[in-house]
């Protein structure tokens, strides 16, 4: 039996993993959802992109990860810097524009970043990340840390150059890099049936040498399982894989999106497919996890969205001296 | 030790010298050693125009060719800058950030500002401008403006192989991104050049030549055109003190102000397009800092508002050359109200 | 004269790509034997094919082709009619769907492009109407290695009755397996496994497994089935299958080395086997796992549940390409003969 294989079952979380994995679940859940009706409100400056629905990827992925790991995100970002473990409160802080903000109220939704934490940011450009990522998994490699490095992106990114290049590059270099393609169904308004002219994301990989694989997005265990291979091939030197998650959005591309391209796949989805629905049916019906103690997750989580958004609300915006601060660390 | 040794040389010493020093110094590029997967050398080319030859077997590991990707390997020397690597990553041609603008001016020069002043990302993109190899219009242009228009990055034009060495340490020990940019008609021009290391800081001009009666500031290759000038003007008695910026962000505004408020009147030499390239910039900090003590107006020498041209007679026109600047130089020395 | 044709556009795409080197499987192909099957369902006189539809590409190929179909110059293909009345889900749920409406539809023939997971939901779904499995998946234990084209020649014949469905099919024995409300039927085996969750559906961790059970098993067989066919073979068209209890390789009476996934030779431990008769429900032991069958999981089994697995003798009745093709050559089916008058006429 090779190491690989040996494995198995140790991927299977115990009871209290299971419920970390609840936990940044139901936290980035509450956190869009909460920004959603902030957002009406007309309080929340600039684009803000909602995750809900996506849930089980950047959990099911980052679960595998530390300090070491380094992760690029897109414009629909604040699942993975949740995930990764940026503090909720300084991202809700950013998104209001505070100076106590994970970047000082200078980024916004879609630039929240902590480089201590390998969040290597949110990214404004579709396909941004992908090359930086090589980057990251590079560092690793030659200082041999082990680490890896991971790009989520998503299915319109999966046409940009830089995200192509960049998996052929990986591929060339041998990098610990995974790619992991969001395949949320749009591209802002744009189906990724029409979009994307190979018939799966993942179908790409052999393109690149590599191997690419499809999971079921709403299934955290699903993710949760390709993404532990994935990431321990690169650690062991095995070289990028490309991991296609497929699910759908809740929210529209923005806030304030009506979409009206839409069919009613969100409402079926969030009644059959939920990842937080089936993930505390199976762990409580296998017993694994008490009701109550996921019931007392969720009581904690809304404390801190309440919490996030009133610190955020009550803190100060950036004055004039912080304008031209930080532009360069010396000029 | 001073001894003459050429630009090329220069930069690759200085390269040598600084991953000797720092194991997190990486290079990398197309051909930046050569042959990659080729049946023949494995060092083949050193970079396209041999600085970085001899460095692949001396530092095994940390050389690393690349496809012809741009996007994916500058953006890659990016994200390694973030993650505690120092690596140089040769873009062949500056006219090539067309490929991989973005990873530059809205990753690299963005991350430090956007993530709240948490991000380091002290890279280096050295690349190669400028006309006069008959390169025609993708690969000859001066783009250096373009870089320094963009706040967060850092923009080096080195006008000498001993600027070229000095310039190059610091730029790798330096914290931010750095475009830094030879001009590839020099890499042969040879100079006298310290053995040991050294640094040149940023944002502190070159006084190359003194004189009274007018200020000349040039840029890069211009520089040498410049000297050229000045010494035809001196035959006729017309002191020209050249200013050499060496860093286009930031630039040294006192310096220039200073000669201007001694001399009185400028000459700005910039190879690049007219249009919001250095010989306006500089113009307008003049005309708005230092007006009431001009005694005549700006001249500005610059390659006219084209694409570069192929053929010689027309690359040869293209080209500020030594005689431009001196006209210009007569026309401000001798201009009454 | 109606048949139908399912094929799945995410068959080849599950984690055994990354976890062993199974092979991707193109949509390009995929598309491109349905219009080799159409081909050959034309040349046996079947006048109407129904074709699924998806958002993976091959629908959309098929269309493309037909539309740039040259008269005269390409020969002539059945009518092709889409079935596109079902919303498409992305899912399983398609697959039967499709197989449900051409049955309804009048389709004699049921031909089904996947691998085991596609062909066990058509199975499921085709009834009594004759179902020919091609394999475009991963695992492909009970759909064979055929070329389409020949398949379709197979399938045509019976489809329009040149070859009696006696004669030309056999029936498959299936599996079923149950927990509460919630069933699954298998077309190669069914395996109770300690893990705790669906999640990547593929099953590649064999010491996960604590039961297995196969409809056949076979010494060149791929898949779970193939740790029965080097222990204790039980041919595919005998009724019989065989029931067996893993353990541990370490603490096993027997480890068979055995080609679980493409790319997968693994230790497999085995502490007893036994024939499984037709009609015996089994219970399984495990709580908490899930249950698979052809070698995804598919059930996840509660702390308090049973699941039962029985082997059925009323599985589908499966096109045998080989004896089709064999009576159709014994009674000249696909062959005709000129008279001399005709062929001095043509010499002239």
């Amino acid at each position: 039996m090779t190491d690989t294989l040996s494995t198995a079952v140790s991927h299977e979380l115990d009871g209290n993993a299971l419920l970390d994995a609840y936990r940044t679940m139901r936290t980035i859940r509450a956190f869009e959802e909460r920004l959603h009706d902030e957002f009406a409100t007309g309080e929340i400056p600039g684009f803000v992109h909602l995750y809900a629905g996506e849930e089980a990827s950047a959990t099911g992925v980052c679960l595998h990860l530390d300090d070491r790991d380094a992760i690029a995100s897109t414009h629909r970002g604040h699942g993975h810097c949740i995930a990764k473990g940026v503090d909720v409160k300084a991202m809700m802080a950013e998104i209001y524009g505070r100076r106590t903000g994970s970047c000082h109220g200078k980024g916004g939704s879609m630039h929240i970043a902590d480089l201590s934490k390998g969040m290597l940011g949110a990214n404004g450009i579709v396909g941004g990340g992908p090359p930086l990522i090589c980057g990251t998994a590079l560092a690793a490699k030659q200082k041999g840390t082990g680490g890896v490095g991971v790009a989520f992106f998503g299915d319109g990114a999966s046409n940009q150059g830089t995200t192509l290049e960049a998996m052929n590059l990986a591929s060339v270099w041998q990098l610990p890099a995974i790619f992991v393609a969001e395949n949320n169904g749009y591209a802002e308004a744009t189906s990724s049936t029409w979009s994307v002219a190979a018939d799966n994301i993942a179908d790409r990989a052999a393109g690149f040498g590599m191997p690419g694989v499809i999971v079921d997005g709403f299934d955290f265990f699903a993710v949760h399982e390709a993404a532990a291979e994935a990431i321990q091939r690169a650690r062991e030197g095995g070289g990028p894989t490309l991991i296609e998650v497929k699910f759908t959005r809740y929210f529209g591309h923005f806030e304030g999106d009506q979409q009206t391209y839409r069919a009613g796949e969100v409402a079926y989805a969030r009644e059959n497919l939920d990842c937080l629905k089936r993930f505390r049916a199976r762990v409580t019906e296998t017993g694994q996890v008490e009701a109550a103690r996921l019931d007392a997750v969720d009581a904690q989580v809304a404390d801190l969205i309440d919490a996030a958004v009133e610190e955020a609300k009550a803190a100060p915006k950036p004055t004039a001296a912080d304008l031209e601060t930080d532009v360069y660390i010396e000029y | 030790m001073a001894r003459t040794i050429s630009y090329r040389e220069a930069l690759g010493e200085a390269l040598a010298q600084e991953m000797e020093r720092d194991e997190s110094v990486i290079v990398l590029g197309e051909d930046n050693a050569g042959g990659a997967g080729s049946p023949g050398e494995d060092d083949a080319w050193g970079g396209v125009l041999g600085v970085t030859k001899g460095l692949y077997h001396r530092f095994p590991g940390r050389v690393l060719d690349t496809p012809i990707s741009e996007s994916a390997f500058v953006g890659a020397a990016i994200g390694a800058a973030t993650s505690g690597l120092r690596p140089v990553a040769e873009l062949m041609f500056i006219d090539f950030m067309g490929v991989c603008f973005d990873q530059i001016f809205n990753q690299a020069a963005k991350f430090r500002y956007m993530f709240g002043g948490k991000a380091k990302t002290p890279v280096v993109i050295r690349t190669m401008y400028g006309a006069g190899l008959r390169a025609a219009a993708q690969h000859s242009q001066a783009l250096y403006p373009i870089f320094t228009h963009i706040p967060g990055l850092k923009v080096v034009v080195p006008s000498s192989p001993y600027e070229a060495k000095g310039l190059l340490i610091q730029s790798i020990r330096d914290d931010d991104p750095v475009i830094f940019c030879e001009h590839k008609a020099m890499y042969d021009v040879t100079g006298d050049v310290p053995e040991d290391s050294y640094t040149i800081p940023f944002g502190e001009a070159g006084v190359v030549r003194d004189g009274d009666d007018v200020t000349i500031v040039a840029i890069g290759r211009m520089v040498s055109v410049a000297e050229e000038a000045a010494k035809q003007l001196a035959e006729s008695g017309v002191e020209a003190e050249i200013i050499d910026p060496r860093t286009t962000s930031p630039l040294d505004t006192e310096t220039i102000l200073e000669s201007v408020e001694n001399t009185g009147r400028l000459v700005v030499v910039d190879e690049a397009t007219p249009r919001c390239n250095l010989a306006t910039d500089i113009s307008a900090l003049v005309a708005k800092e230092a007006f009431g003590s001009l005694r005549a107006p700006i001249e500005m020498v610059t390659a006219p508002h084209t694409p570069v041209p192929f053929s010689d007679a027309l690359e040869d026109l293209y080209i500020p050359d030594a005689q431009r600047v001196a006209n210009a130089v007569k026309t401000v020395v001798e201009w009454k109200r | 004269m109606t048949v139908g044709v399912v094929a799945n556009p995410a068959s080849g795409r599950d984690i055994r790509r990354l976890v062993a080197q199974a092979s991707v499987f193109p949509t390009a192909e995929k598309a491109n034997m349905v219009q080799r099957l159409l081909t050959a369902f034309a040349s046996v006189g079947v006048t109407r094919a129904l074709l699924s539809t998806d958002l993976g590409g091959i629908s959309a190929a098929v269309l493309r082709a037909l539309r740039g179909r040259r008269p005269g110059r390409d020969g002539g293909w059945p009518d092709v009619v889409f079935c596109d009345d079902d919303a498409i889900t992305g899912t399983a749920r398609d697959t039967t769907n499709a197989v449900r409406r051409m049955v309804a539809d009048g389709a004699r023939l049921i031909v089904c492009l996947g691998g085991d997971g596609t062909a066990r939901v058509a199975a499921a779904a085709c009834g009594d109407v004759p179902l020919l499995a091609l394999s475009t998946g991963t695992n492909n234990a009970f759909p064979r290695m055929r070329e389409a084209t020949v398949a379709g020649l197979a399938g045509g014949l019976v489809a329009t009755g040149a070859v009696a469905a006696e004669t030309g099919t056999r029936r498959a024995t299936v599996l079923h397996a149950g927990v509460a409300d919630r069933g699954e039927t298998a077309l190669v085996d069914v395996c109770a496994s300690r893990s705790r969750h669906i999640g990547s559906r593929a099953l590649w961790h064999p010491e996960t497994i604590t039961e297995l059970f196969c409809t056949f098993a076979e010494p060149d067989g791929i898949g779970l089935s193939s740790v029965a066919g080097q222990l204790c073979p039980s041919p595919r068209d005998e009724p019989e299958g065989v029931a067996l209890t893993l353990a541990p390789p370490e603490h096993a009476r027997w480890v068979v080395h055995a080609p679980i996934a493409p790319g997968l030779v693994v230790p497999v431990g085995v502490d007893a086997w036994r024939p499984l008769p037709v009609g015996e429900p089994v219970e399984i032991g495990l709580r908490g796992g899930v249950i698979a069958v052809d070698g995804e999981r598919e059930l996840e089994l509660t702390g308090t549940e049973t699941a039962t697995v029985r082997l059925c003798a009323e599985g589908p009745r499966c096109v045998d390409v080989s004896a089709v093709l064999a009576e159709a050559s014994a009674n000249g089916l696909l062959r005709t003969e000129n008279q001399v008058a005709q062929r001095k006429e043509r010499q002239r």
